[in-house]
């Protein structure tokens, strides 16, 4: 079904349950003005793993899979991010690739926000860059678990474990 | 003057000459004497544990000298080392920033000197300084950054061989070794801790070093390893 674009982030009433949205009035009219709305169609690649960061893309309704990949093509997927995420976050601070690759699942609408005028509004906004660190300790907690499930879960169980 | 396991401790963060290469502490001067009303310089031996995974968070830890060996924990015993943390770097910070349980536990591996900053004063201090949060959302993007390569090494590569070679590979690109057609490797590791990097088992380890002498790719003198054959070992890395 198609559903009009709700241009402000002002209007939107899913805000407050949102980390990285419920921002103060002038930091989120700030926000309003340097973000872009698009809706993208499921199966659509947000960005790839080892492009040059472009920006953030804040997903404002449906999800997306984020994933790495071996040289060898052979791909892992680390999570599915949801409504309300904030994706590209830390490449786009340090200016590195992406480290990961995010592809829609379902028909997202997502505001993307330039490289350079995110930077520019986190260092005029003190309370959207602590929101950001917030997102960012969050983001690390996952990767962790993810670090902490592949490297110490997937090892070979002892023979005797087998025999029962 | 003497001080404790022979470090010249940096008292000052002001006075610091270390301090404008190093991400975190590259500060303003209003945000530097905010931090150092809070920060509490402190020395430890090699072998000192500054935080336990699971332990609820206490503070940061900045790390001035030294290094620190950062690890996970399986219920079973069994250990993963995620990363050997360089001068510089900013411990313990998503948990005190989150609130949650430190999610690794941090070891010294040389006597360091780290200054400490509980997380009620550091919570403060990014509230009130903009240029110190910046900063610190740099920190955490670097980790995330290190995460997410640690989960593509042990979640994609096909074998222990092919995760040494990475590893060699990663090391031998540092210290401006990358140029040089035998690169020099200095291995402060033991193979021990080298498995516990690369989740296999020492033995494996050690197997795994003999063979790659034995087919000229390294070349070991003291605890430097010689990269003989650049080419071969990238070839192992890659699984190619």
């Amino acid at each position: 079904m198609e559903r009009a674009i709700q241009q402000s982030c002002f209007d939107c009433i899913l805000r407050p349950d949102r980390l990285f949205c419920d921002l103060p009035a002038q930091a989120l009219e700030a926000f309003d003005s340097i973000k872009s709305l698009a809706v993208y169609p499921r199966g659509t690649t947000l960005f790839e793993e080892g492009r040059s960061a472009r920006g953030i893309f804040v997903l404002c309704e449906g999800r997306a899979k984020l994933s790495v990949c071996s040289e060898n093509g052979k791909r892992l997927t680390l999570r599915i991010a949801g409504p309300g995420e904030v994706l590209g976050l830390s490449a786009s601070l340090s200016g590195g690739p992406y480290e990961v690759t995010a592809e829609t699942l379902d028909n997202a609408k997502v505001a993307v926000v330039r490289r350079k005028e995110l930077l520019k509004f986190l260092r005029t906004h003190r309370e959207a860059c602590l929101q950001v660190v917030h997102l960012l300790s969050q983001d690390l907690h996952t990767a962790y678990d993810r670090v902490r499930s592949i490297g110490l879960v997937r090892t070979r169980r002892p023979r005797a474990s087998r025999i029962h | 003057m003497l001080s404790p396991y022979g470090l010249d401790i940096i008292e000052s963060c002001l006075t610091c000459k270390m301090r404008v290469d190093r991400i975190f502490c590259d500060l303003n001067t209003a945000a530097l004497q905010a931090f150092e009303t809070i920060k509490y310089a402190t020395a430890y031996p090699k072998g000192a544990v500054l935080f336990v995974e699971g332990q609820a968070p206490r503070g940061i830890f900045v790390l001035c000298k030294g290094r620190v060996k950062l690890s996970i924990c399986a219920t079973d015993g069994k250990t993963l080392i995620l990363k050997i943390a360089e001068p510089g770097e900013v411990l313990g910070l998503s948990a005190t920033v989150s609130g949650k349980p430190y999610e690794l536990t941090a070891e010294t591996i040389d006597p360091c000197q780290v200054n400490f900053v509980k997380r009620e004063d550091f919570l403060r201090f990014l509230k009130d300084n903009s240029d110190a949060c910046f900063k610190v959302a740099e920190q955490l993007s670097d980790k995330y950054n290190n995460a997410c390569h640690e989960v593509r090494n042990l979640g994609l590569s096909h074998s222990a061989g092919e995760k040494l070679a990475k590893l060699l590979v990663e090391w031998s690109s540092r210290n401006g070794e990358s140029a040089k057609v035998e690169p020099r490797v200095k291995l402060a590791l033991t193979h021990e801790e080298i498995a516990q990097m690369i989740g296999t088992s020492r033995e494996t380890v050690t197997r795994l070093f003999a063979d790659l002498k034995k087919r000229q790719i390294v070349q070991s003198k003291g605890s430097t390893l010689l990269i003989r054959n650049k080419a071969a070992l990238k070839a192992l890395a890659t699984n190619t």
